[in-house]
């Protein structure tokens, strides 16, 4: 345990060298300050692209038919859509349930055409759910619960089928009964900045895609949740709820690829941390075994005055401790303020992504903010003290190796 | 006094001690044997490389003997572990050495207090520290830290630290080496006094004649052997001669 003279004699032996331990502050600071800029920008990128990804379509959650799982096929059809609708209502963290199927089908216009993965809508739903809906600019007009007959597609996809708003698109979709044929009205050309996203969409009612391919009901129910943070617990509150045939999954699980990405980009800034701390603590350790090899005869004396190992180390510890203290004071001030910029300001990643701020069908912010918070403190903390009292266990067990009588005769 | 003159206080049988520096071995001591009794003011003189400093650093448990059998304190310290040997020199042993060696950072009150905490005295080493750096007549300088001192009264506060834990015996190597004539000679009265009216017992290891003066022992070290045993009689001994000399 660490008392009051051991602590003014820790404390105070850092003042014997003013400017080294100055520096050794600064360089803790800055290092750590660079581990929160990074970890403030990461943050934010990651929470963006998640939500860009659930708002793009995925949903926080997803209640999808057991056997989809494996086959991952269209035409499977929710085994208690209404049962399973009102368990996704009544979730306490639901904010948008939108109800949709799809199917895969060839858009025809004249001599041309196009597959496409058609996507059968609760209008009002889903433009509460998708950003897409919600963000692009729309020739014409979105659906509406009316739309019998009427379809909304992706502004490219149009000019690759060459046709324009109010022109009769022919279908053919895999229904129930193997291919059928209907003739849509296009009512809305999708504008989003995104190729993929404007060479793919393809919106209809879902009762127009149930009408033309013979099924009935939903064939999925996404669900966009108040905030992220209630994702587990929503899933599990879900899953309680849906009956067998039907299951609940994340957006992890839906876009397994995306979520790997964003897991790689978590444990490249783990990596990033990580050879922070360890250049950090091998300053540290340099500084600090110098001032441990600069007191040797002092160590040696307190040593025969009967000092122990355990607290010859608890001093070395605590030195490292005050070093990081101060390295955390640096890089709040420093990390901090870069993070505030960086979620004040943000930064403009269409200007980066040379326009097309999508990933695939999700559609990305076009400005990413970084993360700012009370967590900067802690992590600052965290960092700058693993880093420093990680350095100073050399050094202390260098001080603890000190033999008193050969230390008082050779020095 | 609490102890009887007659007590053992430290029991060296054939002790050797040999450094080895790669392939070459240095016998700093060649089978000494010694008893130190409670109350003994003794000094060990002896040309450079007698072996004074190494049986101090023996005795107090600083470092292990090759060969023979050492006993301080009843405690044998040829078998015990470093650990063992750390908690009898915080318990029952005081150091002073040449250089002073206070800790720089800390206040003259600090440095005695240290060694208190280190012994896990609670709220009241404070108190102590005062009482002791008072008694020795070192309370105006409690606040000072060892650059702020002289060469004297650092060697004042240094005996203070060593008296700090209530050791029965105190070794000092070399105490006076730094010190002019006068601070010497109030250092020695200091030491005279502690060991008269305290009953600590003094082991000294020194070159010089003033510690010898007042020294009412001294065992003579040649070649790593004891040459030379002597106890003074009442006349002889500086004390008797000039009487003690008050801080």
């Amino acid at each position: 345990m660490i008392r009051r003279v051991a602590a003014n004699y820790a404390f105070r032996s850092l003042f014997r060298h003013t400017r080294r331990t100055l520096l050794s502050v600064v360089g803790v600071g800055v290092g750590v300050a660079i581990a929160l800029f990074s970890a403030s920008w990461v943050r934010g990128a990651i929470r963006m692209e998640i939500r860009a990804a659930v708002e793009s379509g995925a949903g926080h959650l997803r209640i999808v038919p057991t056997a989809w799982l494996d086959k991952r096929e269209n035409s499977l059809r929710l085994s208690h859509p209404d049962e399973d609708y009102e368990a996704a209502r009544s979730l306490r963290y639901a904010q948008v349930v939108a109800p949709r199927a799809r199917t895969n089908g060839l858009l025809a216009f004249g001599n041309r055409s196009a597959g496409v993965e058609m996507i059968g809508v609760e209008p009002e739903a889903e433009g509460r759910l998708s950003r897409i809906v919600q963000r692009a600019e729309i020739e014409g007009r979105y659906l509406e619960a009316s739309d019998a007959g009427k379809v909304v597609i992706g502004k490219d996809l149009a000019e690759r089928l060459d046709v324009l708003l109010d022109d009769e698109l022919y279908v053919t979709l895999s229904g129930a009964d193997g291919m059928q044929g209907a003739m849509f009205i296009i009512v809305g050309l999708v504008e989003t900045g995104s190729e993929d996203i404007d060479s793919t969409f393809c919106h209809v009612t879902l009762d127009t895609l149930n009408e033309v391919t013979g099924y009935s009901g939903p064939g999925e129910i996404t669900i966009l949740l108040t905030d992220y943070k209630h994702l587990t617990a929503a899933q599990r509150q879900l899953a309680r709820r849906v009956p067998p045939g039907d299951t609940v999954l994340t957006w992890k699980d839906i876009n397994p690829s995306y979520a790997a990405g964003i897991e790689s980009d978590r444990a490249f800034t783990k990596i990033l941390i990580g050879i922070i701390i360890l250049v950090v603590a091998l300053g540290i350790a340099a500084a600090q075994l110098a001032a441990v090899l600069e007191r040797r005869r002092e160590l040696a004396i307190l040593s025969a005055l009967g000092m122990k190992g355990r607290q010859v180390i608890s001093l070395i510890v605590l030195e490292a401790l005050a070093i990081g203290l101060g390295g955390m004071v640096v890089a709040v001030l420093v990390g901090g303020s870069g993070a505030y910029y960086l979620a004040s300001h943000g930064v403009d990643l269409e200007a980066l992504m040379g326009g097309d701020a999508s990933f695939g069908a999700v559609l990305l912010d076009p400005v990413v903010y970084g993360d700012f918070g009370f967590w900067l403190i802690w992590y600052a903390l965290v960092i700058a003290e693993v880093a420093t009292v990680g350095a100073s266990i050399y050094p202390a067990w260098m001080a603890v190796r000190i033999d008193p009588a050969d230390a008082l005769r050779t020095i | 006094m609490a102890q009887t003159q007659e007590q053992v206080l430290v029991a060296a049988e054939e002790v050797t001690k040999t450094y080895k520096t790669g392939k070459v071995e240095a016998r700093a001591l060649r089978g000494v044997g010694l008893q130190v009794k409670a109350g003994d003011f003794l000094a060990i003189v002896g040309p450079s490389g007698s072996g004074k400093t190494t049986l101090l650093n023996l005795v107090g448990a600083l470092d292990s003997v090759t060969s023979g059998r050492l006993r301080v304190l009843g405690n044998d310290v040829t078998t015990m572990s470093k650990r063992r040997r750390a908690d009898l020199r915080l318990r029952e042993l005081g150091f002073v050495f040449q250089a002073y060696n206070l800790v720089p950072v800390l206040t003259a009150r600090e440095n005695v207090e240290f060694v208190l905490e280190l012994q896990g005295v609670g709220a009241e080493r404070t108190s102590r520290a005062m009482e002791i750096l008072d008694e020795l007549g070192l309370g105006e300088f409690a606040d000072r830290r060892p650059n702020e001192l002289s060469g004297g009264q650092q060697q004042r506060v240094a005996v203070a630290r060593a008296v700090a834990s209530k050791p029965k015996l105190i070794l000092a190597d070399e105490p006076t080496a730094n010190l002019d004539g006068e601070n010497a000679e109030v250092l020695l009265g200091m030491m005279r006094r502690l060991n008269t009216e305290q009953g600590i017992t003094f082991v000294f290891s020194t070159h010089d004649p003033r510690v010898v003066a007042h020294a009412r022992r001294v065992v003579t070290l040649v070649d790593g052997r004891v040459a030379k045993d002597e106890t003074k009689g009442p006349s002889q001994s500086a004390d008797s001669q000039t009487g003690i000399v008050e801080p």
